[in-house]
């Protein structure tokens, strides 16, 4: 799926090795859980955001594939050694994302306020509608709430690619830190496809994953880390969409087992 | 880094063209219209038969025609899609480059709900609950200029726009960024980053959305975004922005891949990127994260503040937004000229990177820097060289800027061929 290695790089600075230092795990099975599987559709059990320093304030305007994937922005940066000391201009945030839709359910109350008709739809409904509606249904929300909670303002991106997505974030996220564009990067994904509409299409599931990767050191491997370009990702984790990549790369760090998942490849871990 | 663009097509308000048209911003009479309350700048039609509910997709296709003509069967069957390319050759499929050696990258913007039940009844009802002047709101002619588009699908698959379009030009690496506002110009600089670095010898980069439809509108009203009279970017009395709606592609390949048959519109210099950290709605208001990316661009372009001949602001006309910018301008660049295209071709959301920076090829060479469209009395209390009519001119660098919800900005720096 990766088609180019890093040590193809042609810029003018040669590329630095890169080392994963922290990894997140939210997924059916649990938060953080080793040794289960995770091919289990449905929720995350028991998850709640504000445990993961989620603002109660900014709950209402995020979805819940938001707010997974801000709770593991920061699960996974309690394990990173030392990430305040990076200057936050060279802290990147990498993150795979679906579109989101928060509209019919902000939309209820004013639906139910016009009983049918659009002129109490306006005079009535209207005013009822978050103003902040339209900012729930961005996707790019993980990355605009959680740079604004860890104070991250360097390179950064977000993909909307299916289960691309955060095969796409991380790439970019190894890139970025290989080509020095930034000292530190956090890169995952975060989906969640539990709600009614999408289960009509069979067993769904959600997740969020997050890596934090940091600069090796000499004598480190460069990792293997070109573009993708295959969406076949198989990886078993129920339809977890924009997480699926990141939630293997996560499961099988934390297993200690080299990852090799849909083709996304590197065998080594700091 | 040194990126060379050597085809553009953009669809918007301003016209469909296979080059940069100049008129959007060398005459302030534009094609930008001004229907029912709030100003729209509709692109021209923009059907595709693989996009029956994706206007966004279409406005996508739309663009991609003018470079690369469609597999006979594969399109809609109108004529006159395919054309020529911008560097003045006949345009055909990418058949001197190996597929796994092209990418697409393509910038887009969010997916509205559009509930059936409710885009027939609910339009027509907004503005008088929301008292913005109902005597001003001409339903007739929004409901007319509405009713023609399909709304957009409840669950956009923005990746199936990129995959589609990416199946059509045989490219293996595809992206699809969400950036909001910013989100074609970080799919460009993502694009000129793998080419640079070699993962890809092409790179088709852009982007495109739409929000005209009813619910988009909503999303934007009840947000307090819209200006309920037209887009004045700069302007002492501006008052929000021009929804507007648009697609462009660019065609980038490294400077040693260019045959004696590829015309350089322009070279891609530098860019960079940064994230506000500080509200998603709201830009830091003294523009600290906008400064930071044009720091980077700069950095990236190994050029200095001065060697900046023009800015084409993100420039929407809130009036936070431009005051953010232009003090981020100044004190990065000094006493640059600025001007912002949107009063004419509207705020093509997700596009506008894209849109913008192919509109700013026209610049190269035509002795103007533009003006802003829409634009009457310049905001004194605001710091930066915002040029209101179009100036004489040499622009050898220009740095574009693309900042969006979220926080995310995206700055680019183009040099002249």
């Amino acid at each position: 799926m990766f088609t180019s290695p890093i040590s193809d790089y042609s810029g003018p600075m040669s590329p630095r090795p890169v080392r994963i230092v922290a990894v997140s795990l939210f997924c059916p099975a649990g938060i953080g859980v080793m040794g289960l599987g995770t091919a289990v559709p449905g929720p995350v059990p028991g998850f709640d955001p504000i445990a993961f320093g989620v603002a109660r304030k900014h709950i209402k305007t995020m979805t819940r594939a938001v707010q997974l994937g801000v709770a593991a922005v920061a699960a996974a940066l309690v394990d990173a050694p030392d990430w305040q000391r990076v200057a936050p201009e060279r802290r990147g945030l990498f993150v795979g994302a679906s579109p989101q839709s928060g509209d019919a359910e902000d939309l209820a109350s004013a639906l139910a306020a016009a009983e049918g008709d659009p002129g109490k739809f306006a005079r009535d409904g209207v005013p009822l509608i978050p103003p902040l509606w339209l900012v729930k249904g961005l996707s790019n929300n993980v990355l605009g709430y959680a740079s604004a909670q860890h104070d991250f303002r360097g390179d950064n991106g977000n993909w909307c690619d299916g289960a691309l997505g955060g095969a796409n974030a991380l790439a970019q996220a190894v890139h970025a830190v290989a080509e020095r564009r930034v000292d530190l990067a956090v890169a995952g994904g975060a989906d969640s496809l539990v709600g009614a509409e999408s289960l009509i299409g069979g067993p769904c599931g959600e997740g969020a994953a997050f890596v934090v990767l940091m600069a090796g050191e000499r004598g480190d491997p460069l990792a293997t880390a070109g573009l993708p370009s295959d969406a076949g990702i198989e990886a078993g984790f129920g339809e977890m969409g924009a997480a699926a990549v990141p939630v293997a790369w996560a499961r099988a760090w934390l297993a200690r087992d080299p990852v090799d998942v849909g083709g996304v490849s590197g065998r080594r871990w700091s | 880094m040194r990126i060379a663009i050597t085809a553009a097509a953009v669809t918007c308000a301003a016209g469909r063209s296979l080059v940069p048209p100049d008129r959007c911003w060398a005459r302030p009479d534009a094609d930008a219209q001004v229907l029912g309350i709030y100003g729209v700048a509709r692109a021209e039609a923009a059907d595709d038969a693989r996009f029956p509910d994706d206007r966004k997709g279409a406005l996508a296709a739309s663009a991609l025609a003018g470079l690369v003509p469609s597999a006979p069967g594969e399109r809609d069957g109108r004529s006159g899609r395919a054309g020529r390319r911008a560097g003045g050759q006949d345009s055909g499929q990418d058949s001197g480059h190996d597929s796994a050696r092209v990418g697409i990258f393509l910038g887009t913007g969010l997916s509205s709900l559009t509930p059936d039940e409710l885009q027939a009844d609910l339009y027509p009802h907004i503005e008088r609950e929301l008292g913005v002047g109902s005597a001003r709101f001409d339903r007739d002619a929004m409901s007319r200029d509405l009713a023609s588009d399909r709304p957009s699908p409840r669950r956009h698959q923005p990746e199936r726009v990129t995959e589609v379009l990416g199946a059509q030009i045989g490219a293996s690496v595809r992206e699809t960024s969400f950036s909001a506002c910013a989100a074609a110009a970080q799919s460009i600089l993502q694009a000129a980053r793998a080419v640079h670095r070699g993962d890809v010898d092409v790179a088709y980069a852009g982007g495109h959305d739409s929000m005209l439809h009813p619910i988009g509108y909503l999303s934007f009203v009840v947000l307090g975004a819209l200006s309920p009279t037209v887009g004045r970017p700069f302007d002492r009395h501006r008052d929000g922005f021009m929804i507007g709606e648009g697609a462009a592609i660019l065609r980038l390949q490294r400077e040693q891949d260019l045959s004696r048959d590829d015309r350089v519109l322009a070279w891609i210099v530098g860019g960079g990127t940064s994230v506000d950290a500080y509200n998603v709605t709201h830009p830091h208001p003294e523009g600290l994260g906008a400064g930071l990316a044009m720091r980077r661009a700069l950095r990236d372009a190994q050029l200095d503040p001065g060697d900046i001949d023009y800015v084409n602001a993100h420039g929407t006309g809130t009036p936070v937004g431009d005051r953010a910018e232009c003090l981020a301008v100044h004190q990065v660049l000094g006493d640059v000229p600025v001007s912002s295209f949107k009063g004419a071709v509207g705020h093509t959301i997700a596009a506008a990177g894209a849109v913008e920076l192919a509109l700013c090829l026209g610049i190269f060479g035509s002795g103007l820097l533009p003006g802003t469209p829409g634009l009457e009395e310049i905001d004194p209390e605001l710091p930066a060289r915002v040029l209101r009519a179009p100036i004489p001119g040499r622009a050898r660098h220009i740095l574009s800027n693309s900042f969006g919800f979220g926080g995310q900005n995206c700055a680019l720096i183009l040099a002249a061929p």
